[in-house]
């Protein structure tokens, strides 16, 4: 029997998914390319990741008691299946290099700046490691402690930097055009495209069937919300050009934010909130990428790969966050491709190839319901 | 030798009185307090008998009054039934005509009477027949019914269970009148054969939670059960862990009130505790003057525990971390002061802070042990003594103090020992984590106890629910203590009725204009008919009925 969770605990998963890396480094990011208009950029990329999740739902709800890896191997066979499966892998190899340039950067460069680097990864692999090893359903409880603690510190930078906000640094709107803005949102594509793919493999274990998709619409709009605050703050607070000298441009803002003369720093309190989300992004990296290694091999269960996918992700991570410029030109460039290309393809190939091929649905789910 | 025993134990009795007395001898030995009287039974037939009990565990009382029946009335049973050899009819008709007593029993079995005789009943044996009369004599001296000593109320009941299992099990049943209310008894322990009952509210309790608990008690295989604990240590769900998985209580209010949220309480013979399951984690930071006291103080108090909580696991770790790593997070005169008190201090802060938690738990656990009056000079001297000394010679600082001081008395506010020792307990890998890594070893010791407690489970119960798993029902008694006339649902465990109260229980004063002489209570305000009839409810108002429709008294929403 498959572990079930919660259509709650599939939303806390989704928003802790995309938080940490979409309000820190990706803002950084679309600074630099939009200015000001950060905030449109990050609004367009949160209605494509509502369109993606339909679409997702829509691919994995025409079998739904199989994963994404499942419905390929009814489709085109086992190899086609295994294919499916190292794209999966891939995805979230790649994935991981921001992932883990979102937890090395936020806690080294702010608060350890002497620590050495490998300790974060080890910190990294071993929580990462003994969460996936509970499985979905503690990390789905995780997330919703995750979605607290997100709200928490969403609390506590708008009362440590309202006060400092001037809403005229928006403005003017479109700054950099339509298009450029909405090209931008490709930054933030690759957060909700982590989501999506995950969405893609849990979808199964979610509870209510009836509800995925707008489980899934409302976790993404939720996320969405926490998310766009930031860059709205960010160019009101800090404005856009301050923004865009960051690699992690939240830390600025947190360290910015006080609450009168006596709480004049509490990015601390602020970061043990950030921490869950980043965790949380850590577990489900580690998990979808195990459980794609899984089917890669064929193999009854996720538990025994752990450790070496683990050690795989975090040997690539650990290359990757080195160097600050190479890690940015990897999160500015490469990953933009390959998530763009495994994240948007993938989904759309299966459509492509299930709609040609309804008849093996048809039979299934009829074998099924029988 | 053992085989030779359990060949004695699982025999029966012969007709032969000579050969019974002589096996319980050889069984029992000739122990001081081994009783045997023998007495003359139907002076007409001039029949032995000879009663045997164990002096101390019985009530001579009883004894007496059987006795007397035994040698004084035994004429009235008919001869006709007394003759060489006798099957069950004399200690049928002994059992039904003479004896008086409240229960009386009889078996051929000897292990039977053993078991009888070593619980503090009476076994009488009667030359001629095979069959034993075990009569029920039970009465050692036990400790009245006190206040417990580890969760006291300020308002609540006073009683506490005490070592009798009876009486603790008379203490529930005095406060559960409902004929669904189910005790059932069990042995534990080859060779303490230790009485434990399973109480639960029929109809109420979590559906198979009943015989998931007998499975576990039956599958212990133990020589003795000396207390609950030994029980609550081979049942509960996560042997590994930190944290107690199944609550034990001394308050019988506590375990009534827990069997109606569908829980499960087992009582163990001997011991003032009784346990209940499942358990989630945030109970044992409820205490029973939350649910007696206003809902306001209840609430209050409730948070001040959830603070208490907080402090006692993480203050040590936060300070440990702030002075070695991340100085430039406290304020600037807030820092200035912790240094100046720092300045002459030898040891790293988190040597420091770890021999001052050491030390606390040192002069705890002596405080504890210590004959009461030697108990309490040992904490004035270890806290205030030593503690004003070492800050004086410079070994710890003064900062340093109040931390544990606070965590100290913090670990103190949560109502469970247990709970409180479990939270001690993992403050000392989050210290040591925090003084090493700093933040990054606070997140991730932290999120490793978090994944832990996610993962436990009590009983088929998420341990860490309604918080996670968010339940929302049970939200009204989670954080905050709602008004009793609002927790109007059943904790979601309780299987059956789902309302607890009816409906309009929010009180209020009666209305104005009501005739005070004749007004025996609160009458609610007379309906304008005119209004209902010629206005048409609006849709708020229709929402409300159809809510109050689909609700009946006693019964779950078809929804």
């Amino acid at each position: 029997m498959r572990v079930q969770i919660s259509n709650g605990m599939f939303m806390a998963i989704i928003i802790n998914m995309v938080y940490a890396k979409a309000i820190g480094i990706t803002q950084g990011s679309l600074a630099r390319e939009v200015g000001n208009d950060m905030w449109i950029s990050t609004i367009f990329s949160t209605l494509q990741g509502i369109m993606m999740i339909v679409f997702v739902t829509y691919v994995i709800k025409r079998t739904p008691k199989m994963d994404i890896f499942e419905q390929s191997e009814l489709l085109l066979g086992k190899i086609f299946s295994k294919i499916i499966a190292l794209f999966f892998f891939i995805f979230f190899l790649f994935a991981f290099g921001g992932v883990s340039a979102t937890f090395v950067y936020h806690l080294k460069d702010f608060f350890l700046p002497d620590a050495p680097l490998v300790l974060f990864i080890i910190a990294a692999f071993i929580m990462g490691v003994y969460g996936i090893f509970f499985g979905l359903e503690v990390i789905g409880r995780m997330a919703l402690i995750g979605v607290f603690s997100i709200i928490a510190l969403n609390v506590l930078i708008i009362l440590g930097s309202l006060s400092e906000f001037r809403v005229e640094e928006l403005e003017p709107i479109f700054e950099s055009g339509f298009l450029s803005t909405l090209w931008a949102s490709r930054h933030n594509d690759t957060d909700w495209l982590m989501a999506t793919m995950m969405a893609a493999i849990i979808l199964p274990h979610v509870g209510k069937q009836e509800s995925w998709g707008k489980s899934g619409i409302v976790g993404i709009g939720l996320g969405g919300l926490f998310v766009v605050l930031w860059p709205i703050l960010q160019t009101g607070v800090l404005t856009s050009e301050v923004t865009a000298q960051y690699f992690v441009a939240c830390m600025q803002m947190a360290r910015s934010a006080h609450i009168g003369l006596f709480l004049h720093r509490y990015e601390l309190i602020m970061v043990a909130f950030f921490a869950i989300s980043a965790l949380i992004q850590i577990m489900m990296t580690f998990l979808c990428a195990s459980i794609a290694v899984q089917r890669l091999f064929g193999l009854k269960d996720y538990r025994p790969v752990i450790v070496p996918v683990a050690l795989i992700l975090c040997g690539g991570g650990y290359c990757l966050v080195f160097d600050h410029q190479i890690a940015m030109d990897f999160l500015e460039k490469t990953w933009i491709y390959v998530a763009l290309s495994i994240g948007f393809g993938v989904p759309l190939l299966l459509w492509l190839i299930g709609f040609l091929l309804k008849k093996k649905f048809k039979n299934t789910n009829m074998e099924a319901s029988s | 030798m053992p085989d030779e025993l359990e060949l004695k134990l699982t025999s029966t009795f012969t007709f032969d009185i000579e050969s019974n007395i002589s096996l319980i001898r050889e069984i029992l030995g000739h122990s001081v307090d081994l009783v045997q009287r023998d007495f003359i039974f139907h002076q007409e037939k001039q029949i032995r008998g000879v009663l045997f009990y164990t002096d101390g565990l019985i009530d001579k009382e009883e004894i007496n009054k059987a006795l007397k029946t035994l040698i004084n009335c035994s004429d009235e049973i008919l001869s006709s039934c007394i003759g060489d050899r006798m099957g069950d009819e004399l200690t049928k008709n002994i059992k039904t005509y003479l004896l008086n007593n409240v229960s009386v029993n009889q078996s051929n079995k000897v292990q039977d009477a053993i078991d009888g005789i070593l619980s503090g009943d009476t076994a009488i044996i009667i030359d001629r027949t095979e069959q034993v009369i075990i009569l029920s004599s039970r009465g050692a001296d036990a400790r009245s019914i006190e206040e417990p000593q580890t969760e006291q109320v300020v308002r609540g009941p006073r009683d506490g269970f005490t070592e009798n299992i009876r009486t603790n099990t008379a203490l529930v049943r005095r406060r559960i009148r409902d004929p669904q209310f189910r005790v059932e008894s069990m042995k534990i322990g080859k060779k303490s054969k230790t009485d434990v009952n399973i109480a639960y509210l029929k109809g109420t309790v979590k559906e198979g939670l009943v015989e998931e608990v007998k499975k576990r008690l039956a599958r212990i295989e133990i020589d003795a059960v000396i207390d609950s604990g030994y029980i609550e240590e081979l049942i509960e769900d996560a042997p590994f862990s930190p944290f107690t998985t199944v609550q034990s209580t001394e308050r019988p209010d506590k375990v009534a009130s827990y069997i109606f949220e569908g829980r499960v309480a087992i009582f163990v013979d001997n011991s003032p505790f009784v346990l209940t399951a499942p358990a989630y984690f945030w109970q044992f930071l409820q205490a029973s003057d939350d649910y007696y006291s206003r809902y306001m103080s209840g609430t209050f108090f409730r948070l001040m525990r959830y603070i208490a909580f907080i402090i006692s696991l993480t203050l040590p770790s936060l300070y440990v971390l702030l002075i070695s790593f991340h100085q430039e997070m406290i304020p600037t005169p807030l820092a200035l002061t912790i240094a100046s008190g720092r300045e002459v201090i030898p040891f790293p802060v988190l040597l420091e802070a770890l021999i001052m938690e050491i030390s606390f738990e040192l002069m705890r656990e002596a405080g504890l042990r210590m004959p009461k009056p030697v108990g309490q000079a040992v904490s004035i001297v270890g806290s205030l003594v030593i503690g004003q000394a070492a800050v004086q010679a410079g070994v710890v600082s003064p900062f340093m103090v109040i931390i544990v001081a606070l965590t100290g008395i913090a670990s103190f506010a949560i109502p469970n020992y247990g709970a409180s020792f479990s939270i001690r307990l993992i403050r000392f890998p989050l210290l040591i984590a925090s003084g090493t890594l700093g933040l990054l070893g606070f997140a991730s010791m932290f999120t490793i106890i978090a994944i832990h407690a996610l993962s436990l489970r009590s009983f088929g119960e998420s341990y860490l629910a309604p918080a996670t798993p968010f339940k929302p029902s049970d939200q009204k008694d989670f954080l905050i203590r709602m008004p009793w006339w609002r927790m109007d649902t059943n904790a979601q465990l309780a299987e059956g009725e789902q309302y607890r109260l009816g409906e309009h229980q929010v009180p209020s004063p009666p209305p104005k204009g009501v005739d005070k002489e004749g007004d025996k209570g609160q009458k609610p305000p007379e309906k304008k008919k005119s209004d209902n009839e010629n206005n048409p409810p609006s849709s708020k108002q229709s929402l409300v009925k159809i809510r109050r429709k689909k609700r009946k008294w006693g019964k779950k929403d078809e929804t």
